[in-house]
């Protein structure tokens, strides 16, 4: 047996660690805020032992987990996300009454899945990461409980994310009955080996299609996406935020990972798929998100179509000069989004009341796009940010949420999706309108908001509005870090 | 530090010094706001002065040259590009002289949230006159989608009654189109090698196929923008809608981004394209003409009428541009300092009346002649600048375009100015029109009605003739010395149309 | 290779069609004749007692889960012992560091109150 090398998970390795000690610690800490700090501490040490890792590389555990570029970017993407995630909750679970310290716990389990997903090299890793991940969602997303939303939202993710579940793991099967070996690189081989239109090979397509729908559901692809509204609205908000950056990233970092790597023989039957439920995850999510009047919901939507406009990333990823670029697009834009979305959610958080006020009907509870009226007059910092972050998802410059559509549309070009690129512009173009709306309220509109100041809830939408702003006119540094991330991979 | 020195940086953002300043005086203060405000675009102004001096008429090239790598990594060349030659460098002293003229403007006009007003403002001229100076496609693009933000808020905050719905519809029109500019942008870049403009120009040899959907892509932005018949509806309502400063600076400023985009993209980068599709703009252009002369001779509010005469005035400006000689494209470049001085003068003094009357309506106006004398002289002498009458800016213009398409090769026709020149003669009609019911005959029931509420109808007052007076001096120097003018954009022009007679013979 | 298959296929077509013709016969042909006792659930026998869907403390479900969580991972123990030999000190800590995983998850069920009854 060839000796292991822990330092290859060292960060995942400490923050699981970390989560089941911080597990007993909470039993007997009283305040849930000292919780709160250990877990974003554990989180942080185990960002600085990512950071250290910068241009490392190697394999462990019989290939089965990976560290390269790709992974340590990600990882640290994830960490940071699950930093944000923290930082809206502190004040949240309070305010809502849902204080709980299990709450950072699962969060912490949550990362390390989705860390795992990053590193996977072998199919059984991506499926386990996919569990470890998952279950703790699950939880969360009950949180509220005995909130029947809340509820409803955990029971609705449950059955589909095990549906899904189902999906990846029969994938998962036909492909290894087609190759005979889990390993990514495994796979490759043997279908290189198989090209010559075997039956294998029709396993092989089957099998990678069944995890591209498995996948597809976690980050919410059309037409696997119908868990997504109900489930981001009935979430306590931030754990919907969390789940909104954490499982895209992950399930894009597989997605990522495992085509790129395993099937790149397979291009020209995925990459017309690809390109549809792009195409249809944009065209879909925008149109439905024009009719949303529930803030929670209409970032639901707006999610659901930044899945289609990072899929785009993905469409030529057979083509050997353009898939370098376009994957370091794909992980550049989920900087992006992900720093944009902790944004507006943070922004959402600030506006939500715990208890509503039967008497005025709907938007009782501070979540209506209505309740937004008169910000930009009391709260002119709040609205400014709020501003930033809908121009960002819509793609205006100058907002990083522009810089990631100019990569992610130049890999559609360079890949010759012309079409595809000519859709996802014209659809930015409708989602210029919903997300316009939120600002015409907050600006044109008198009303009397009411919104929460929280330290923590504060930063978060402070730094991420001026991150948002700054990043997109230095973009070369991230950029340059997120295609040296990709160089390795191919 | 060297960076912030080059004078073409200092000119685009230095009024970020004034929105840093804005910030941190307190929202009630609202004239130490104001002067904030005009004293830091009254500095630009002075910087563009400066620039001024510094420019070499006589050089066709890019001058004063600010050139930093910004984007090189992963195979992208994005530089930080500035320069000025003869076809912006006009432009660019409009756009910071208009603005402390309109930040002047919004004096008493503006007193709901004074410091979002001039935040927006300022922010608004630093994307204006990087829109003109950018020579790179990606910087250019950041500009010319960053007008859009400070505009949207500048009519939806502070517009009229539809206001938001007007907001919308500018920035969902103005979008639609850069969007497919935007995936040209790409194209370019990446099939190309380059950003930027000189070296894009340079390189060349884009297929003659190619160039035209490239060409398309470009122009539905610039078409849409300033605006060419039939993608012109979203004007009105934004006109109509604007505060007097927002519409000042739409008139003058944000629909000449639309010319000059044709001018400095479309026609250098595919030049072939555009010799095709010059017989297809100017027709268009000759319909935006009549139309835009026609449908504001039906309009009863006064903004809708000045708004359509847009439409109409910068149909000229197309047909100029697309004439594709130097006669035409000078002619094409003065129209649009013309228009934006005599559109924006008449902006400014529907304003001023508008902010004592509250009311746009042609019907209720009449006589004011006798009861604002100076109002009415200012306003005859903007409205006939507006209608080209010899001896003031608007008939150089005209003209000088008029003798272009006359002589175009790539047009062919004199057909073309033969319809053109209607619309001089229907400028006319709508023009008087709109003088005669304002100022002539009996009085109009607004003077009554003002009267009722205690103080009668007043004549312009200090501030506001020194609001309108520099355009009137302008006004006069164009229509009786444009030389000048014409000399600052000859060589660039003529080095332009050179690229032209080499495209239109390759094609033969 | 599929023809090895056929036996197995064979034989679930003639289990298919001898259920389908015994049912079907005794379905077309037999007596039917419903009574009040027939229709009682059955109970080895015994006349049943209450109603027939009876409810349980919900408690039972938190120790029937906690029963099925460390019962089966104990499970883990057997394979781990069978090749114990072979695994040596690598096979030790590996299975320490199990147990003391579930050692944190039983501490966690026990102080949380998890384990008590009332």
């Amino acid at each position: 047996m060839p000796p292991l090398n822990f330092s290859i998970i060292l960060p995942l390795l400490v923050l699981t660690v970390w989560a089941c000690l911080l597990l007993l610690v909470d039993l007997f800490v009283k305040n849930k805020g000292i919780t709160a700090l250990l877990a974003a501490l554990g989180l942080a040490i185990s960002l600085g032992i990512t950071l250290s890792q910068v241009g490392a590389t190697g394999t462990s555990f019989n290939n089965m987990v990976v560290l390269d570029g790709f992974s340590t970017f990600v990882n640290a993407l994830l960490l940071v996300s699950g930093l944000f995630g923290i930082a809206l909750a502190y004040g949240y679970v309070k305010r809502m009454g849902i204080e709980r310290g299990e709450y950072y716990t699962l969060l912490l389990f949550s990362v390390v899945g989705m860390m795992l997903m990053a590193q996977a090299a072998d199919l059984i890793i991506v499926f386990l990461a996919l569990e470890m991940l998952s279950i703790p969602l699950y939880v969360l997303a009950a949180f509220a409980r005995p909130n029947v939303n809340s509820e409803e939202a955990g029971l609705k993710y449950f059955l589909l994310g095990a549906f899904s579940t189902g999906f990846v793991v029969y994938g998962i099967a036909l492909v290894f009955g087609a190759t005979r070996t889990t390993s990514l690189a495994g796979i490759v081989s043997a279908a290189n080996a198989a090209s010559s239109g075997t039956s294998s090979l029709l396993l092989l397509t089957i099998g990678s299609a069944l995890i591209l729908v498995g996948l597809g559901f976690k980050v919410a692809a059309v037409p696997f996406h119908m868990w997504t509204p109900d489930v981001y609205q009935g979430a306590p908000s931030a754990v919907t935020a969390f789940m909104a950056a954490g499982a895209k990233i992950a399930g894009f970092a597989a997605l990522l990972r495992v085509f790129s790597l395993a099937f790149p023989s397979l291009a020209s039957d995925i990459t017309p798929i690809i390109a549809v439920i792009s195409a249809l995850t944009m065209i879909v999510g925008n149109i439905i998100a024009i009719a949303q009047t529930n803030i929670k919901r209409l970032l639901a939507y707006s999610s659901i179509a930044h899945a289609g406009y990072i899929l785009m990333a993905f469409v030529p990823y057979g083509q050997k000069g353009v898939v370098a670029t376009s994957v370091a697009a794909g992980l550049f834009y989920l900087v992006s989004y992900a720093l944009t979305n902790f944004g507006a959610w943070a922004v959402v958080i600030a506006l939500e009341k715990a208890e509503g006020n039967p008497s005025t009907g709907s938007g009782q509870r501070g979540l209506e796009i209505a309740d937004y009226a008169g910000i930009g007059r009391k709260h002119p910092a709040l609205a400014a940010a709020m501003t930033v972050f809908m121009f960002s998802l819509t793609g205006i410059p100058p907002t990083l949420g522009f810089v990631g559509k100019f990569y992610l549309f130049r890999a559609a070009i360079a890949g010759q999706f012309y079409l595809l690129a000519v859709i996802g512009v014209l659809t930015s173009l409708i989602s210029a309108y919903y997300y316009l709306r939120v600002v015409v309220t907050m600006y044109m509109r008198e009303g009397e908001p009411e919104t929460t100041s929280e330290p923590w809830l504060n930063l978060t939408w402070g730094l991420a509005a001026v991150l948002t702003v700054i990043v997109s006119l230095v973009p070369a540094p991230l950029f340059d870090w997120a295609s040296q991330a990709v160089l390795k991979l191919f | 530090m060297e960076f912030i020195l080059q004078p073409l940086t200092l000119m685009t953002f230095f009024p970020l010094l004034g929105v840093l300043v804005l910030l941190f005086i307190p929202g009630d203060k609202k004239n130490a706001l104001r002067w904030t405000a005009l004293i830091a675009s009254l500095i630009t102004f002075l910087i563009s002065i400066w620039v001024l001096t510094m420019f070499n008429a006589s050089n066709p090239d890019l001058q004063l040259v600010a050139k930093y790598n910004w984007i090189t990594v992963a195979g992208w060349n994005i530089q930080y590009y500035l320069g000025i030659d003869g076809l912006s460098i006009l432009l660019v002293l409009l756009t910071t002289f208009l603005s402390p003229i309109s930040i002047l403007s919004t004096w008493t006009a503006v007193e709901e949230r004074v410091k979002e007003f001039l935040l927006f403002f300022l922010l608004l001229e630093v994307g204006m006159t990087g829109v003109f100076l950018a020579q790179d496609l990606f910087l250019f693009y950041i500009f010319w989608e960053f007008t859009l933000v400070p505009m949207y808020f500048l009519i939806g905050i502070w517009g009229g009654p539809r206001r938001i719905y007007a907001a919308l519809k500018f920035f969902l029109y103005t979008m639609a189109g850069s969007i497919l500019m935007l995936l040209a942008i790409l194209w370019l870049g990446i099939y190309q090698g380059t950003f930027s403009v000189p070296d894009l120009i340079a390189k060349g040899g884009i297929d003659p196929h190619t160039q035209l959907w490239l060409f398309i892509a470009f122009a539905a932005a610039f078409a849409i923008k300033v605006p060419m018949w039939p993608l012109h509806s979203w004007l009105p309502d934004a006109h109509v809608e604007a505060p007097t400063a927002g519409s000042v600076i739409l008139a003058g400023v944000l629909l000449k981004m639309g010319t000059y985009g044709f001018l400095r993209f479309n026609l250098t980068l595919f030049p072939q394209a555009a010799v095709q599709a010059a017989p297809v703009i100017a027709v268009l252009a000759v319909i935006g003409i009549i139309y835009g002369a026609a449908v504001s001779y039906a309009q009863a509010d006064i903004k809708k009428l000045v708004a359509y005469s847009s439409v109409s005035h910068l149909g000229f400006v197309m047909l100029g541009l697309f004439a594709l000689n130097p006669q035409g494209i000078q002619g094409g470049i003065l129209q649009m300092i013309n228009h934006g001085l005599s559109t924006g003068a008449l902006f400014l003094l529907v304003g001023m009346i508008y902010e004592q009357t509250h009311t746009r309506e042609f019907k209720v106006y009449g006589g004011l002649w006798k009861v604002t004398p100076i109002f009415g002289t200012i306003f005859l002498i903007v409205s006939l600048s507006s209608m080209g009458l010899p001896g003031l800016n608007g008939f150089v213009g005209e003209f000088t375009i008029l003798l272009g398409a006359f002589g175009s090769t790539v047009l062919n026709s004199p057909w073309y100015a033969g319809f053109a020149a209607l619309g001089v003669i229907m400028a006319a009609v709508y023009i008087l029109y709109m003088f005669q019911k304002m100022f002539m005959g009996p009085e109009g029931s607004i003077v009554e009605e003002v009267r009722k509420h205690g103080h009668a109808l007043r004549d312009l007052n200090w501030r506001e003739i020194v609001t309108i007076v520099p355009l009137l001096i302008f006004i006069f120097w164009i229509g009786l010395y444009p030389a000048p003018f014409f000399h600052l954009m000859a060589p660039s022009v003529d080095k332009l149309t050179a690229a032209f007679q080499a495209a239109a013979l390759a094609m033969r | 290779m599929l023809l090895e298959y056929i036996a197995i296929g064979v034989m679930i077509a003639l289990a298919t069609v001898i259920a389908v013709i015994a049912i079907g016969l005794g379905e077309l042909f037999g007596p039917k004749k419903r009574s009040s006792v027939k229709s009682e659930p059955y109970e080895s026998g015994i006349a049943p007692i209450g109603p027939g869907t009876r409810r349980m403390p919900v408690r039972f479900y938190l120790i029937a889960v906690l029963f099925i969580l460390f019962d089966i991972e104990v499970i883990f123990f057997l394979p781990w012992a069978v090749v114990f030999r072979q695994l040596g000190l690598f096979g030790l800590a590996e299975m320490a560091i199990f147990i003391v995983i579930l050692l944190i998850g039983y501490i966690y069920a026990w102080k949380k109150g998890a384990l008590e009854w009332e």
